[in-house]
């Protein structure tokens, strides 16, 4: 019975954790750097614009079987996250809290696109650079929230700079074009002044 | 004589037709392709231009990694090809070539410079960047050009206004008139040697002629000025006048970007745009030089009237200006940010700019000064400060249109497939591919902030989607093939339909720019088609090879998909295939990859056959065979 109870409750584990863990390692590039496997992505996949999000970084040793995670690479490792050719940020990287070889880097991102994570520094004594990108097949890019929104939609914060941007050059312009008709009308008036006296 | 007129222009514009091609040569295609892969080393090398170059002045220099020289230097006009210079090759060991070209345009002598690379069982070279691909004017043929338009307006606008305007009849206003005459001819005469000197000894001999006869409408029209009024009056003097201004127009649209399209619409547009601007300008000129002196010791209402007949002829000069111009400028230009990022954008908003006042002064003439003139009130002295500003304007008007003649227009040919342009954050992102069909292609991406190249971009990717079915996304990622040119090689859009590709270009310091385009794969219809289907009973054969327009020399795969009654594909066939065509290729065995390809897909991978045509006999085990045809280009 107690053997019955025990394959029960292990069988419901393994389900759980697939539950719970197989979408988001499915949205995320694995790759091999050495004797380590490296899986890299964001944490909550699909990343969204201006939601709160954090690098999932994952790093086993493959000496071993089954593999072994990895601990302690908070302290070795940096990793930077950059979109375009923006300049890039180096992120806070922390240990995950209660899963050993997992690694967190939060970060809220503002713009939507690809969004690339360089992870440098050592493991054990295996020297490291690697560019994890996002893409098709790897992990995915930052989409916006645009279709998530109910009732009303909220423009995202890449948006509404994009948007306060437009004013402003609108604004500018609208400023040009009053002051060139403001001189225009002076002389306009100037003008007419000029006409009426020599009539005169 | 007007009859004869006609008649005359009517015959010029049919002969020199004849030869009429665009005003920049630009690289359509070439044998090695750009970026080709070979097998086996070739013996020629062709390049095909967007017009006819002038094989005299234009190179196609094969030069190794080390940039040693290889080819015979004996480049030539190929008869069996369209615009398309070849150069003899000597023997080629492996390796990597690039190709310096540079095409004189046989029309106006501009030069045009490009570079590409091909491979012979090697990795393909780095291409080094060659400068501008065309170089910009000289200030001699600027110069050149606004003499030359200028002489014209002149000519053809003098004669007009002293003829359907206002008739000179006092001796001092036949002097003046007779005067501008001849700073017209001087002018295309000088003009037209300017632009001969520019271009020196390399000068293409159809240029050389049209210029030769611009210069020499404008010594007719010095000359007409010799001939004694007893056996040229004055009225057939003017006549002839204006014809050698038109003459003069003809020879100026036929070396213009209006020819490069070779359609006889934009030609006779241009010829319009010519003749109706040297009318209105020439007639400005005329009227404030001939006209005015004597006018303004005349009747004001007489002058009032004069203002009124030609305030007439000028706006349907506008009207034909505005309409022949947009018409042309839609041609011409890719996106309206062109007009500010261009030179030829910023030569033809100035140009634009300079009418419009123009146009201005124009109406002030018409609506106030004219009126108070036919009233009786003095005004002359207004009207003829408008009319020297007019002037003024006029000769910048001729200096716009100099520069627009002479710099690319941005809308150019490229000869390939698919060439959308995208702008997107004041960058421009051009996206050409070889073909629109189904498989293997070359897609190049050109980045450039208004037609400066950007090289060095970070990253310049290319993500596509199909929007008929969900195929997921791919992506290519290109490498930097020449300055600011960005090119990958692939098979993402596999199938027929439509796929969105969206360029993502990364520059140093700023955000990823994308431009979405959407590229639609289809079969050409008729004889272009090279997928066919062959009836094995109880099969079907659907074969097309990829390429779809093979070319010698160069890797190619027959491609076999084996289709039952019931239309289901038929795996765990065996299908060969055994050649015959201008030279030996032995049998060949069908691979099935069930899982690169999918069931019933059979690949035949040749290393490349020769030019020429080939009957390709597909063997069905157990059901028969069928001949497909394939051409293989030189």
């Amino acid at each position: 019975m107690t053997r019955l109870v025990s394959l029960i409750a292990a069988t419901l584990v393994v389900v759980t954790s697939f539950i719970a863990f197989g979408g988001t390692s499915a949205a995320h590039e694995r790759r091999t750097i050495g004797p380590y496997q490296f899986v890299v992505g964001w944490l909550n996949e699909p990343a969204h614009v201006g939601l709160m999000n954090s690098l999932d970084l994952r790093v086993t040793d493959t000496r071993v079987t089954p593999a072994k995670a990895v601990e302690g690479l908070e302290k070795t490792l940096t990793v930077d996250l950059q979109t375009g050719g923006l300049a890039p940020l180096q992120l806070t990287v922390t240990a995950r809290f209660g899963t050993p070889g997992a690694y967190n880097g939060y970060v809220m991102p503002t713009a939507t696109g690809v969004y690339v994570f360089h992870i440098k520094g050592k493991v054990e004594n295996l020297d490291i650079a690697e560019k994890f990108e996002s893409g098709p097949g790897r992990f995915g890019d930052v989409e916006t929230t645009a279709a998530l929104q109910y009732p009303n939609k909220v423009p995202a914060a890449d948006e509404l700079t994009k948007r306060l941007g437009d004013l402003q050059s609108g604004l500018d312009q609208t400023r040009f074009l009053s002051a060139a008709a403001v001189v225009l009308g002076i002389v306009a008036v100037g003008l007419a002044i000029a006409l009426t006296r020599r009539r005169a | 004589m007007r009859g004869l007129l006609a008649a005359l222009v009517a015959v010029s514009v049919l002969i020199l037709m004849g030869g009429a091609a665009a005003a920049h040569a630009i690289y359509v295609k070439s044998n090695p392709a750009s970026d080709a892969r070979l097998t086996k080393a070739p013996t020629e090398l062709r390049v095909t231009f967007s017009e006819t170059p002038d094989a005299r002045g234009s190179d196609l220099e094969v030069l190794d990694v080390d940039g040693k020289r290889l080819d015979q230097r004996d480049v030539t006009l190929v008869s069996d090809e369209p615009n398309t210079l070849r150069v003899s090759l000597g023997a080629l060991g492996d390796g990597g070539y690039l190709v310096a070209w540079t095409a004189l345009s046989a029309v106006d002598g501009h030069v045009t410079k490009g570079a590409f690379a091909f491979a012979v069982n090697a990795p393909l070279p780095e291409i080094k960047d060659i400068g501008p691909s065309a170089p910009p004017p000289t200030p001699l043929e600027i110069a050149g050009r606004a003499l030359s338009y200028g002489g014209m307006a002149l000519l053809t606008g003098v004669g007009f206004f002293t003829m359907f305007i206002r008739v000179p009849t006092a001796g001092a206003e036949t002097r003046r008139e007779r005067r501008l005459v001849m700073a017209g001819g001087a002018a295309l005469i000088a003009g037209s040697a300017l632009l001969i000197l520019g271009l020196g000894t390399s000068i293409p001999q159809r240029l050389l002629l049209l210029l030769g006869l611009r210069g020499l409408a404008g010594a007719a029209a010095l000359a007409s000025l010799a001939v004694p009024a007893r056996l040229l009056p004055a009225d057939a003097r003017r006549e002839a006048t204006s014809f050698f201004g038109l003459a003069a127009g003809l020879t100026a649209t036929l070396v213009s970007h209006a020819a490069a399209s070779g359609d006889l619409r934009y030609v006779a547009l241009d010829y319009l745009h010519v003749i109706a601007i040297s009318i209105w300008l020439g007639g400005v000129v005329a009227f404030s030089y001939v006209a005015m002196p004597s006018a303004r010791a005349d009747d004001p209402s007489e002058l009032g009237r004069t203002v009124w007949r030609f305030s007439l002829t000028a706006l349907v000069a506008v009207a034909v200006i505005v309409t022949t111009g947009t018409l042309q400028s839609l041609d011409r230009l890719v996106l309206i940010e062109d007009l500010i990022e261009t030179p030829y954008g910023i030569a033809l908003l100035a140009k634009v700019v300079l009418l419009v006042a123009l146009l201005g002064l124009g109406a002030v003439n018409l609506l106030i000064w004219g009126p108070r003139l036919r009233r009786g009130l003095d005004a002359s002295a207004h009207l003829w400060r408008g009319m020297v500003g007019e002037t003024v304007m006029f000769a910048g008007v001729l200096v716009a249109a100099a520069f627009l003649t002479a710099f690319v227009p941005p809308a150019q040919a490229s000869g390939a497939a698919f060439d959308e342009t995208k702008h997107v954050s004041g960058i421009r992102v051009q996206l050409l591919t070889t073909s629109t069909l189904p498989g293997r292609n070359r897609f190049v991406v050109r980045v450039q902030q208004g037609l400066t190249p950007i090289g060095g971009a970070e990253k310049v990717a290319l993500r596509f989607t199909m929007v008929e079915h969900d195929m997921g996304e791919q992506e290519l990622v290109t490498t930097e093939r020449a300055h600011g040119e960005y090119v990958a090689e692939g098979s993402p859009t596999a199938m027929f339909g439509t796929w969105k590709v969206q360029t993502i270009v990364r520059l140093t310091g700023r955000p990823d720019i994308h431009a979405l385009f959407t590229l639609p794969v289809s079969q050409p219809a008729g004889q272009d088609a090279t997928t066919r289907i062959i009836a094995v009973p109880p099969y079907q054969l659907i074969v097309f090879s990829e390429p779809f327009q093979p070319q010698a020399g160069a890797p190619l795969t027959i491609n076999v998909v084996v289709v039952d009654a019931k239309g289901d594909s038929a795996a765990g066939k065996k299908v060969g295939a055994t050649f015959s065509g201008p030279s030996i290729a032995g049998p060949l065995e069908g691979v099935e990859n069930l899982a690169e390809l999918g069931p019933g897909r059979y690949r035949f991978t040749l290393p490349g056959l020769d030019a020429g045509s080939w009957k390709i006999t597909i063997i069905l085990s157990d059901a028969g065979s069928g001949v497909y045809e394939l051409e293989v280009g030189r």
